[in-house]
């Protein structure tokens, strides 16, 4: 599994990952939206940690863009200012989760892995539409995205 | 504190204002009553001092007229040859004293001024007057009164003389007039304790003695003054002594009320005077009662003046304490929600810290369970007090984050949902959350609905919120006041005035102090200890009430309970 988190905060960003690292994860980081596309496309990502507020891009705008480009990427939202209205939105344009700073890096942990395992379970589901396809129509080629799976 | 120094100019002006605006017409009046009074009675005195002197000139014209007439009488009644011996006047003589005693002496001289005859004190007899003023005048105009002179006998005197022909001769009859007699009449004057009279003749030489000093035949200091030609009596109201004692310097300025008159009789000029202090001392007297008036007046005033700037103050402290209290609502209102807006921002800044904080933690805490897993660390104690300490950030941070939630729900401005709420089902919902809390506090709750409470208009949630806050508050105090006995809450609910309807939460706990009960609505205000209340839930409550477009109110004693009420708009529907 291998987690992105996108967050203006560096010292955020540097122990969260050590911390992640040591506990066996495999985690990017990037400091603003921007940044954190232009990962997504090199490696692959299985789940976003997303901060809301942040210079550049935003938060909102970034979830959208993964979304757009990567739908089967999962994001949890984390914010320090959690409206009920903003919660909504973000689970509109596809959020798994929207959690609000502080939050326990244990819990956060325990979020992740629930996104994963349920993005575990849409790609497997993709992948055995996308194998009846192959046995109905085998000249067509349509990946869902440019990712491919590959576990923790 | 602030406000002490507008206060002393506001109190300034006013009491200014206050002793000045009726002091300015009393002083006006008591000085014009004064002044017209003054006259009046100046007028009087002159008058009745005119009167007197009009009586005094009057009784000594009339001895001056007796005088002649009695000399008249004898010469018409007798021929110069019963009266040329001095045994004959003699006789005539003791007769006019029985008349009057004026007359000191008697003659007859022939008109060769020889002194025919004679009956008195002095040896006269055979003197020639040929050459003498009186005897020129009297031959001339038939009837004389001499001024006062010294004459022969060298004493001043004045003599009346009288002509009479007879047979181509003229002969004269004249008396001498008692100095002292006539000294004592015209001086025996009553004006006041100095008032005097004297007369002067009209080269202003004293004809009589004046009681304060000077001599016959001296001339009057004043007389340029007097000496002018009038009709009946004149007054000087003020004619200064000045050099009429010689050698008393202190009473040289003594000013004096003066009325002349000219007798009839003789151009004499009868000069009556008073000390002016004297002639007025019942000006002085009223002077005195006026003076009294304006002391007592104006120290009434000044009195009236201290004293209702007193209260006028406090009632403009009163009323402005009123205003400023509202105003302070008002900004109390619209600070409540820039605040939240602030506050909102900070507690998100801040959210962001405790993050990194909780990472760094756990970084920490997952490093320390390895070192002591690989038996790296092996001071127990130590250990302890690390992992007690890591735990001490958890709740510390957890404490931070329960601010700054509740500081973003305070902040969070949604638009309220509203709708028409029925209290009659809406109360017993939310009561009915904490009767299991109120239970274990043996608390009991009481709840009162009028049947006549009409549906209100709100946000179901926001008055979950306020009720909520309040029964916890309420809860609280009760605790603290009662631990779990003997607790009460009532909530009563009735239609108020303005289509409005009134909710009071009603509780017996601690109750707020006068002091604390300004601040209660303030964020952050709380008396609980740190970390167990933010002080924000009355402050939310306020906010969302009043959004709400309700009111919301306090009243609390010491010791005996708190009720707040929340005033809220009913709905135009009228009753569900
Ligand atoms: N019913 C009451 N009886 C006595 N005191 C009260 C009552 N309601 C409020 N107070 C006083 O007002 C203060 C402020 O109340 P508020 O609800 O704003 O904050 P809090 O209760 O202290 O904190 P929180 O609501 O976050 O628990 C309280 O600390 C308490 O002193
Ligand atoms: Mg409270």
């Amino acid at each position: 599994m291998k987690i992105l988190i996108i967050d203006d905060e560096e010292r955020f960003l540097h122990s969260t990952q050590k911390l992640l690292k040591r506990k066996g994860y495999d985690v990017e980081t990037a400091s603003s939206g921007e940044k954190g596309l232009d990962l997504l496309l090199e490696k692959n990502i299985d789940v976003v940690i997303l901060d809301v507020k942040m210079p550049g891009i935003g938060g909102m705008e970034t979830l959208k863009r993964i979304k757009r480009q990567h739908p089967t990427v999962e994001v949890i939202m984390l914010t320090g200012h959690g409206t009920a209205e903003y919660a909504v939105d973000a689970l509109m344009w596809g959020a798994s989760d929207f959690l609000i700073k502080p939050i326990s890096v244990s819990e956060m942990i325990g979020k992740v892995e629930v996104s994963f395992a349920r993005r575990l379970v849409l790609e497997n589901k993709i992948r055995a539409a996308r194998d009846i396809e192959k046995d109905r129509h085998p000249e067509s080629k349509q990946p869902i995205n440019n990712e491919s799976r590959k576990d923790k | 504190m602030k406000q002490e120094n507008p206060d002393k100019t506001m109190r300034k002006t006013i009491l200014s204002s206050m002793i000045l605006i009726p002091m300015i017409p009393f002083m006006l009046v008591i000085f014009i009553g004064y002044f017209y009074s003054k006259i009046s009675i100046e007028n009087r005195t002159v008058e009745s001092m005119q009167r007197i002197v009009e009586d005094h000139r009057q009784m000594i014209d009339t001895f001056l007229r007796e005088r002649r007439t009695n000399l008249q009488f004898i010469i018409n009644t007798h021929s110069f040859e019963t009266l040329n011996t001095s045994r004959n006047l003699e006789f005539v003589y003791h007769n006019l004293r029985t008349i009057s005693n004026a007359f000191v002496d008697l003659g007859v001289f022939n008109e060769d001024g020889l002194h025919v005859a004679y009956h008195g004190p002095y040896q006269l007899e055979g003197k020639v007057y040929k050459d003498e003023p009186w005897f020129k005048e009297v031959m001339e105009t038939g009837v004389h009164i001499s001024d006062v002179f010294l004459g022969f006998r060298d004493y001043p005197h004045f003599i009346i003389a009288i002509k009479k022909k007879e047979n181509d001769r003229s002969w004269i009859l004249r008396a001498t007039i008692d100095t002292h007699i006539f000294n004592t009449m015209v001086g025996r004057i009553r004006i006041g304790d100095t008032g005097e009279a004297y007369i002067i003749n009209k080269q202003g030489l004293f004809q009589t003695q004046p009681r304060t000093g000077r001599d016959i035949l001296e001339p009057d200091p004043a007389r340029s003054t007097y000496l002018r030609p009038h009709e009946g009596v004149k007054t000087y109201t003020s004619v200064r002594d000045f050099g009429w004692f010689l050698g008393q310097p202190d009473a040289v300025q003594n000013d004096h009320l003066v009325a002349t008159t000219w007798l009839k009789e003789k151009p004499w000029l009868l000069v009556a005077r008073q000390e002016k202090q004297d002639a007025f001392s019942g000006l002085r007297a009223f002077m005195y009662i006026v003076g009294l008036i304006a002391v007592i007046g104006s120290a009434a005033i000044v009195f009236v003046a201290f004293n209702q700037t007193g209260r006028l103050l406090q009632r403009i402290r009163d009323v402005s304490g009123e205003k400023a209290s509202l105003k302070s609502q008002l900004i109390h209102a619209t600070r409540l929600a820039e605040l939240g807006q602030m506050a909102a921002g900070f507690a998100h800044e801040i959210n962001n810290p405790l993050q990194i904080i909780r990472s760094e933690q756990a970084l920490m805490d997952f490093i320390l369970a390895e070192m002591k897993e690989k038996k790296e660390i092996t001071n127990e104690q130590s250990l302890e007090e690390l992992e007690d300490s890591m735990r001490q950030m958890i709740i510390q941070v957890e404490r931070c984050a329960s601010i700054t939630q509740a500081i973003l729900k305070f902040g969070r401005h949604t638009e309220p949902q509203i709708e028409d709420i029925d209290l009659h089902l809406f109360i017993p919902e939310i009561t009915g959350t904490i009767s299991n809390k109120a239970g274990v506090l043996g608390i009991s709750v009481k709840q009162m609905i009028d049947d006549e409470t009409p549906h209100v208009r709100g946000d179901k949630g926001q008055l979950q919120q306020v009720l909520l806050n309040l029964f916890n508050n309420a809860i609280h105090a009760i605790e603290d006041r009662h631990g779990s006995h003997g607790g009460k809450l009532t909530v009563s609910v009735k239609p108020a005035d303005n289509a409005s309807v009134e909710i009071a939460v009603q509780d017996n706990g601690t109750g707020i102090s006068q002091e604390n009960i300004e601040k209660i609505f303030s964020p952050f205000f709380t008396t609980k200890q740190p970390g167990k209340g933010t002080g924000l839930g009355l402050s939310v409550c306020y906010g969302i009430v009043e959004g709400l477009k309700g009111t919301m109110d306090v009243s609390s004693q010491v010791g005996q309970g708190t009720t707040f009420t929340v005033r809220l708009p009913a709905s135009e529907n009228g009753k569900g």
